[in-house]
């Protein structure tokens, strides 16, 4: 049996399951915010964005809705949260940015590559990660990349949805 | 100072915040539940909930509100870097204050690019909690 520092050695890729980007998680993203600003426990909505409504994204020269960019980022995170645990709330980095428009239905993947292990002086390791979301013919659409420092707190491999 | 209208205003300078609220369950889940973080510190009982680091989007948004009520201006704002760093983690029932300063503003290509870094600290005793820059850009189409 490994244990997770053997397990998540460079060059180790994890990746979720391809999930279309449906309009209905697009607009998942776009009610949270109203909805969580309230936070009163009730949904709440708001005026029409690129993210759910086709006219508007026409008006501002988009040919369709397209994703907000932190939905990728939370799909990149999930998939750190599966590998990682709750360490990821507590000490991590995640740069990511937004290098091509997400439209409705395409196929994304969240993919983390490991790319060094650190031993820390306090018995945990320090892991600096590539990041990114692809579609189906493996076109990078965000692209980033992520610390995870374990010294204080010794992960588990939290392994939902990921295969390494 | 260009707070106080849109954020597409927004100058080289600009403070917005601090603001002071409670780190609800209902927020925590809500959030995760909308981006599919099933995971049980996200989703679980009160006791265990941590904020997601995306959250701190969310306090953008928030600065924005209380800085610029009018909204994003004449254009939709795109979202083109994200880059959070956790210090600590962030329980249900911490009172937090959320900042901002806009560190940046140029343009590129025909569009306006604004970069501002946020800071999330403990109310009672100021320690960080998190530390963020996040980079957008004033519209999708370059002007002319």
């Amino acid at each position: 049996m490994k244990n997770l520092a053997q397990q998540i050695s460079i060059g180790v890729e994890f990746r979720t399951p391809p999930r279309p980007m449906t309009r209905e998680r697009m607009r998942w993203y776009v009610d949270a915010q109203p909805t969580i600003a309230a936070d009163d426990g009730r949904i709440h909505t708001q005026p029409p964005t690129i993210h759910d409504d086709d006219d508007y994204a026409a008006s501002q020269g988009l040919p369709g809705i397209i994703a907000d960019g932190m939905i990728s980022t939370n799909w990149i995170q999930g998939l750190l949260c599966d590998v990682f645990g709750s360490v990821i709330a507590s000490q991590s980095r995640l740069r990511t940015k937004y290098i091509a428009p997400i439209y409705e239905d395409q196929i994304v993947i969240a993919v983390v590559r490991v790319s060094s292990v650190t031993a820390t002086q306090t018995g945990g390791f320090l892991y600096e990660l590539d990041v990114w979301c692809e579609d189906d013919t493996g076109k990078k659409l965000t692209v980033g990349n992520s610390f995870v420092d374990t010294s204080l707190q010794s992960p588990g491999v939290k392994n939902s949805h990921a295969s390494a | 100072m260009a707070v106080g209208r849109y954020t597409s205003d927004l100058e080289l300078g600009d403070v917005m915040g601090p603001l002071e609220y409670t780190l609800s369950p209902f927020v925590v889940r809500e959030y995760a539940h909308s981006n599919e973080l099933h995971h049980p510190f996200f989703q679980g009982l009160k006791d265990e909930l941590m904020m997601p680091p995306t959250l701190i989007h969310l306090d953008k948004l928030r600065l924005y509100r209380h800085a610029c009520p009018m909204g994003a201006g004449p254009d939709a704002r795109i979202h083109y870097e994200y880059d959070c760093t956790m210090h600590e983690a962030v329980r249900v029932g911490e009172r937090v204050v959320v900042s901002g300063e806009v560190v940046e503003r140029f343009e590129k290509r025909g569009r306006m690019t604004v970069v501002i870094e946020m800071e999330l600290r403990a109310a009672s005793d100021g320690r960080l909690f998190v530390s963020y820059r996040d980079t957008v850009l004033l519209s999708y189409k370059p002007k002319d």
